[in-house]
């Protein structure tokens, strides 16, 4: 099949700071490729490259055949959708307008919103289970309805590529099932979505996952080859038992909890202010 | 949100009847009053049937264009204030932000304190000091490459040094200061058809421009990046209503003289009294700030006024603090962007 993003080798540096360093990696139409590292290991720099945000240094990210930069920002809106940490708050909005705003790549209208992008802006609120928010001040959201209105402003744009950045992050169980349920739906449409996740126990809904650290592309490939208890001592610098469940298709991540004794770091000891 | 959008438009429809209503009756007020009082029967007389000799005169070729001016000028500050509001994403920042208040009163005394240059060069110098000191704090905000704020720090920086020269001028040629002083202060009492002439087919097409770009610069208040992304072109839109809405401010002030506190509180009674979507803040600011200074101009010139020609910066400010003071007493909770 088709590959719908090919990144070749690109590097981002700020200042003397080296944020991606040679990453390359190629995702077919209607995959979902999941985004694992530790913080700072630049996993949201590499999807603000994606979503033109970002500039790298070398290496170049071609999208459906065409280099990013080729695309005026009208064009690439209507390719690449991207949901970004970073949203300003401090004006007052309501949450369907926010999602109005996705429409605008396709917009005919100079001054009002039209029918049309009324409509598929109640769909993609609707999709993420969020009518209800759509005339709550933006501002005035939880952080988890401040998420589900972004990722219905993506919606909204209709693209087939949609970029998001830990789209679980402060959502409750149900609704991060409910997010990575719709992620997986819209793969089904043929939509190519790439997420970053730290939740581990959601990889089982990606097709692929590239691992990073430190700017660099530590593992790549299927869920259940990637993890391993070996890699997330790599990565993250934790022990824990890896077990994949063939049966739910499903890791089973259980931490090996350390004899007594052999974690307390020598600060936390008898006699200074932690331990009495 | 379907009744929302839908009486969103309006609202916005009856809420620019409302204004458009008023401020054609300041319109006709300000034709009226005057050392010479008019009744509305003798303006529309003087306007199409001229009788009356000297009332038509009084009123053609002098409360006309003035009235025009006033208002032109005021409309052309409220929209500029909030396009440059929402650009700089500073609840706080007014159309001079940019330097171009200081660069033009530099141009302006420079042109006053030449002896051999007639008074009509003065607003021509004013414009181009105002639209240099625009261009040089771009050019700073640029090599700073630190966004918005680097802009305003940009343009601060430019206007205290422009203020910093004005000064030394000031004191040096202490004897032309009281020339130089009532242009600062900002008066609309030597308008004529000239300068209408000069003005309106210069900041009517900038400021029509920025009217019709509302939509796209609510994207713009979510930073370039988030802007850029829904599919406008971000950073080149941002630099041209920049230019623009300092471009008919330039033209408005070097004729008018300095007015503030128009530019920055048009916008704002927008935002606390109906809505902070730019479709509501440019129009409506527009004719607030139209309103507002034209008013303040009919108190400038009317009999009831026993201090003579004040500055009409000075009324703009006593009649509007108050009511704006009330406003943030009122729902200063809904102070912002």
């Amino acid at each position: 099949m088709a590959c719908s993003i090919v990144v070749s080798g690109i590097s981002v540096r700020f200042d003397s700071a080296k944020i991606l360093d040679g990453v390359k990696f190629r995702v077919k139409k209607g995959e979902v490729l999941g985004i694992l590292g530790p913080n700072g290991s630049g996993k949201t720099t590499l999807l603000r490259c994606i979503a033109r945000s970002v500039r790298p240094v070398s290496g170049r990210i071609v999208v459906f055949g065409r280099p990013t930069e080729e695309y005026t920002s009208e064009e690439y809106s209507k390719v690449v959708s991207a949901m970004l940490p970073s949203w300003p708050g401090g004006f007052s909005m309501k949450a369907y307008e926010i999602v109005l705003m996705g429409c605008r790549n396709r917009s005919r209208g100079l001054w009002w919103e039209g029918e049309e992008e009324m409509k598929a802006a109640e769909e993609a609120l609707r999709l993420l289970g969020a009518l209800d928010l759509s005339d709550r001040d933006f501002d005035t959201l939880s952080s988890g309805e401040q998420r589900k209105v972004l990722i219905a402003k993506s919606l909204a744009q209709r693209t087939d590529v949609i970029l998001l950045d830990e789209p679980t992050a402060y959502l409750d169980l149900k609704h991060k099932f409910e997010v990575m349920n719709l992620i997986r739906a819209l793969a089904e449409l043929g939509k190519t979505i790439l997420v970053s996740l730290h939740e581990l126990e959601l990889v089982s809904y990606c097709d692929k996952l590239l691992v990073l650290k430190g700017g660099k592309i530590v593992a790549a490939g299927k869920p259940d080859e990637v993890l391993s208890e070996k890699l997330l001592e790599e990565v993250y610098g934790v022990k824990a038992h890896v077990r994949w469940d063939r049966s739910l298709n499903y890791p089973l991540i259980v931490p090996k909890v350390p004899k007594e004794g052999t974690i307390c770091p020598r600060s936390i000891s008898k006699g200074n202010f932690l331990g009495s | 949100m379907w009744i929302d959008w839908k009486r969103k438009r309006l609202r916005l429809a009856v809420y620019l009847t409302l204004l458009s209503l008023s401020l054609s009756l300041a319109l006709m007020i300000s034709l009226m009053i005057g050392s010479y009082a008019l009744s509305p029967s003798q303006i529309l007389e003087a306007l199409f049937h001229p009788k009356d000799p000297v009332a038509r005169n009084i009123v053609l070729n002098y409360r006309l264009p003035r009235t025009l001016l006033a208002s032109l000028t005021g409309f052309v500050l409220g929209v500029s204030g909030g396009v440059i509001q929402t650009l700089t994403r500073n609840p706080l920042a007014d159309p001079y932000i940019t330097g171009t208040a200081s660069g033009a009163a530099l141009g302006a005394t420079i042109a006053l304190l030449t002896p051999s240059l007639p008074l009509f060069a003065v607003p021509f110098f004013a414009f181009a000091g105002g639209l240099l000191a625009v261009l040089l704090s771009l050019v700073l905000a640029k090599k700073a490459r630190a966004g918005p704020i680097g802009f305003i720090l940009a343009g601060i920086a430019v206007g205290t040094f422009c203020s910093a020269v004005l000064m030394i001028l000031l004191s040096l040629f202490s004897q032309q200061a009281h020339g130089i002083l009532s242009w600062l202060y900002g008066s609309f009492s030597t308008s004529t058809w000239t300068k209408v002439k000069i003005v309106m087919p210069l900041s009517i097409p900038a400021v029509l421009y920025l009217l019709t770009k509302a939509r796209d610069l609510n994207l713009l208040l979510l930073g370039e990046e988030h802007a850029s992304q829904l599919g406008i072109e971000a950073g080149r839109l941002w630099k041209f209503m920049l230019a623009i809405s300092s471009f008919a401010v330039s033209v408005c002030i070097s004729f008018s003289g300095i007015i503030g506190f128009v530019g920055l509180v048009a916008p704002h009674m927008v935002r606390l009294m109906v809505s902070s979507d730019n479709r509501f803040v440019l129009p409506l600011g527009g004719l607030t700030g139209a309103l507002v200074l034209l008013l303040s101009d009919d108190l400038v010139r009317s009999p009831v006024n026993p201090f003579g020609e004040i500055p009409v910066g000075a009324v703009t400010s006593m009649i509007g603090v108050p009511f704006f003071a009330y406003l943030l007493w009122k729902r200063g909770e809904k102070f912002g962007m």
